[in-house]
Parts: structure tokens; sequence; C-alpha cells
């Protein structure tokens, strides 16, 4: 079933009463299973907008989507047709700040809160904090402090704990990774690619960081302008005239690729989509 | 330009966060602050500008030591610029916001308005001074930010985190401005774990729970893949190509000046 955006369009009033535009005409598929997308753009460009079309945060403005088998449109939310509260379960979203969103005694009375919110008892709760904790890189000693004397990675770590003890089906993180240091970042990022791989459920992050996109999306959805100009292969996109156009970046990997491929007059077998990647075709071109 | 001296901090008992560190930074110097989440960073940011009081130590900038007393004044010569673009905006318009700090300062009128002007085209912000900073990019939000404690010439700013949360253009918008003031003069310290911010640092100071692990050049420190594992760090790309290549006996030295200068231009 999945997410299905059909025509969406989605505009915010703003203060001179002209409608400011977010997304325009989105049209786009996403599997319940399997999948790592990863969202890219400018600030501004809408992909916040997206992600919070496809847990019903939002209702589009024109257009339809679909979550999970429910319709979700303009008039199926204004006549109360729709229950929102198993959505939000079902697909869940850690938000671009989640450290602002912490506000319990202990961590462990944060991460609980998610899923006792969606019915599910104490006990089994305490426990998922206690998995969860662990699966985000932090031990359990944590689970008795105040959240508040956290560092901000560490609370940004506990509150995606508190979106997976959820067990959501489907995991959108917006900018999940922003302000970690690049250990935590790596870690992060491989919990995610676990939760992905492991667990067959479809994770869609958030990021600038153009080197996750080429090292772990299987898909990425390009925003510009409120429209999605492009959908498809990472390694594809990278190869594509129009990335300078859209005001990405090339990742680290892919310029020096290209840089020692110049200066040496060598040429690398493939696209090299991660560090050992790269070093290994490096280290056989070289020998 | 602010001396540290055996400055420690904690935000419970018994667990500082920064325990006993000392620290220079000279005038119109560019350094930058290392280490991992939690490792005392932005502590050391907020102590500097008072708006946390050390459980001990002493800080002293451009001679002066910071105290309740003397809080205002060290204010007026360090500015701070903040991780997150949206939590730094008071003005109506990017030139209410700009005016803020001046208004503080009692600065008159006139000179006030030149000042705006000035320091708005210093960061490329002239044509948006009449614009509501919540329609800004990320990348032009922070340019206010700078510009507004430009306006107060303050000799240091410090830069906590203050490109993490952009997208790559507005990072790199940010940084030409860090360079250019830099070059200028101002005394910069920027706190991050960007190793592409900091190799452009004239030195790097690593903090590891609290205390200085690691001080010296940037080139040297961020090619010392050790002391960066032990503090949540990694080598930049092409310096990690460098260190794999020598492993291998595949390096040489035409091969690792084409890598040095990939680093510097990361």
């Amino acid at each position: 079933m999945g997410i299905k955006f059909e025509r969406v369009n989605f505009y915010y009033a703003s203060v001179d009463d002209k409608k400011y535009l977010a997304l325009s005409n989105i049209n786009v598929s996403i599997n319940e299973t399997g999948e790592l997308i990863t969202l890219i753009g400018e600030t501004g460009s809408g992909k916040t907008t997206l992600a919070q079309h496809m847990n019903a945060l939002l209702t589009p403005s024109s257009g339809s989507v679909d979550i999970l088998g429910v319709k979700i449109n303009r008039e199926n939310v204004k006549k109360k047709r729709v229950k929102l509260n198993p959505i939000r379960q079902k697909v869940g979203l850690v938000f671009q700040f989640p450290e602002y969103q912490l506000f319990e005694e202990t961590v462990e009375k944060d991460i609980m809160f998610g899923p006792k919110n969606f019915g599910i008892d104490e006990a089994t709760a305490k426990e998922r904090a206690k998995k969860m904790i662990e699966v985000v890189g932090l031990d359990e000693s944590y689970l008795s402090r105040s959240p508040f004397n956290l560092s901000g990675g560490e609370k940004k770590r506990v509150s995606i704990a508190g979106i997976l003890a959820m067990e959501p089906d489907i995991l959108i993180l917006d900018e999940p990774t922003s302000g970690l240091d690049p250990l935590g970042r790596n870690a992060l990022l491989n919990v995610f690619n676990t939760i992905h791989k492991e667990l067959g459920k479809t994770v869609i992050i958030i990021t600038h960081d153009m080197n996750t996109v080429l090292e772990f999306a299987s898909r990425v959805l390009v925003m510009r302008d409120s429209y999605l100009v492009y959908d498809g292969n990472p390694v594809e996109l990278f190869q594509e005239n129009n990335i300078k156009n859209w005001n990405l970046d090339v990742p680290d990997i892919l310029k020096l690729t290209h840089e020692l491929e110049a200066s040496l007059s060598i040429t690398l077998p493939c696209i090299p989509r991660s560090r050992d990647a790269l070093l290994a075709m490096l280290e056989e071109a070289l020998t | 330009m602010i001396t540290i001296n055996n400055l420690t901090y904690e935000y419970e008992a018994n667990k500082p966060v920064l325990d006993n560190v000392c620290l220079h930074v000279k005038k119109g110097e560019w350094v930058s602050i290392l280490g991992h989440n939690g490792s005392g960073k932005s502590t050391l940011a907020k102590l500097i500008i008072g708006l946390l009081r050390p459980k001990s130590g002493e800080i002293i900038v451009d001679g002066i030591p910071l105290s309740y007393d003397s809080v205002y004044d060290i204010r007026k010569k360090v500015g701070i610029v903040f991780q997150n673009p949206d939590n730094q905006f008071v003005g109506v318009t990017v030139r209410d916001d700009i005016a803020f700090g001046l208004e503080n300062l009692r600065v008159p009128r006139s000179e006030m308005i030149e000042r705006i002007e000035t320091f708005a085209g210093k960061v490329n912000m002239l044509d948006f001074l009449n614009k509501e900073p919540h329609n800004l990019s990320g990348g032009q939000k922070q340019r206010v930010a700078i510009a507004g404690i430009l306006a107060m010439h303050t000799d240091v700013i410090i830069f906590d985190e203050a490109t993490s949360m952009l997208d790559p253009d507005g990072r790199k918008m940010v940084l030409e401005s860090i360079q250019a003031l830099h070059k200028e003069g101002t005394t910069v310290i920027t706190i991050t774990h960007d190793m592409r911010e900091a190799v452009k640092s004239d030195r790097v100071v690593v903090l590891k729970n609290g205390h200085v692990l690691k001080e010296g050049p940037s080139k040297t420190v961020l090619n010392d893949h050790e002391i960066l594992e032990k503090s949540n760090l990694e080598l930049l790309l092409p310096l990690h190509v460098i260190k794999r290549l020598r492993e291998k006996n595949l390096s040489n030295e035409r091969l690792e000046s084409v890598l040095w200068a990939l680093s510097l231009n990361a």
C-alpha cells in the first residue's frame, strides 16, 4: 500500500493574503517496505512540507495522499471521515529539532510517552525504552537521567528512540544528523540502515549531506521550488547535468574521484559510493 | 585576546563538563574548537560571553577579567552566532534586527544607519534590509546575525556550529563571510565538528570530556587520526586517502600534494 501522492498542491497563506505555494503538483509513490529514500533540496524547497504530508500532519490544499490505505484529502479530513491517529503511529516522523520536544522528567518517561499514547501498556513501553536507548547508541544509564542535562546530540538520539519505540512501519527523519559529531552521525546512519535492511522497513531521510545520499540511499527525491524535480537512483543523480541548477553539492567522494582521475590519468572501474569503496578501487588502480 | 585559566564548569555536582581548561586565543587568530557531542564545546562558548558562570577559574578578554560587573563590557568585545538561525531574531525587518544591538549600545541614529548599511554590505545582505527575517534562507539569516554583531564593532566573533544546520549553499556563504572577517583582522573562534571548516583555521583545540586533548596548528592536528578517532571525529577524505595509500606503499609526493590541495578546498 505505502504512501501515494496524487496531484498534490499545498499552499501556506502569507500575511499579505497571497498564497505561497510549498508543494506543486506532486505525484509520487513510496513502498511500505524495503526502501531507503533520501529527500534533498535547498532550504525552503518544500522537503519538510512534503514529509509532513506523509503522516497527515498537513492536508493537501488540493489532490490527495493515500497513506497505508487511508485517503487523505481536504474533504475527508474536514468531514472527519478518516482517523489520523493510527497513521501517526504507523508513519513515525522525527522532526528537525526533536530535542525541543523532550519534556519529561527522565529519558525513560520521554521514550515511553509515544507508545503509551498509542495504547501500549506500561511494562511493554518500559521494555521498548530499554531496547531503543541502546539501538540509538546510548547505554541504559541514560534512562534515569533528565533529558534537559544532555548534550544536543544526546537529546537528538533520545527523541529518535522515542519514535522508534512506537514501532512505526515507515520512519521519516527530518535532518536527523545535523549537529552530530562524525562518529555519532555514522552510528545513527547505520541504525537507520539496519532498520531498513533487517526489519525491512521503509526509511525516509531528509538531509543536506550528499555523502549520506550516495552511501545509503536506494532512491533519492529532489525538491526544487515546491516541485519534485528528480526521483531516481543516487548514482545516476550525481551524473546529471542538472545538479548545478538544483543547487546541489557533489559528494566529497565523487569530487575526490574526479580530481584524482584527472590529475593521475587513471579511471576507476565504477563510481564508489563509500570511503572504503573508493580506497579499494584506488589501491587497485595504483598497483 | 582571550585567556582562559583553570576553567571548571558543572551542570550537575561533581560531573564537570569542563575540567581545568586552559586556553589562549591571540588577537587576529582563527581558532577552531573541535570535540565530540557533549565534550563541552558549546558550554565553553557560553562561559566566554558570560551566559554561564564558571564554578572556578578565570576568563580574561582583552585585559578585562570577566565578572558580574564586566559582563556587558565583555559582550561589546565578543559576539556569538548560534547554531540555529531561527533562534536569534528579534527584529521585524533585517534592518531592525541589525539595529537591535546598536540600540542597546545607544549608538546615535545617524551613525546607526551608517553602520547598518556598512555591515549589511559586508555580508552581502544590503538588498535585504527591508525584508522580514523569516523569509530568508538559513544562510542568509546567519549572515544577518553576523552583520548584527559586526555592527557592534566586536573584536571577537564566536561561531557555535553556525553552519551545521545550513544547506550546502548556505554553508558556503557563511564560510566565505568568516574567511573574509578573519582576513580583515577579526579574532574568530569556530566551534565545529566539520573538518572542512576546521582545516581553514589557523589553530585547532580538541576537547574531550571537558579536557583539552590536543592543541596545535590545524594542518598537524587534523592529520593526526589517533587524536581525531579519540574524539569521535574523522580525517578529511583526502587525508584519509593519503594515510591509506602510505600504509600500502602506494603514495608519492605528487599524489600527496594533490590530495592536500583538495583537503584545503573541501
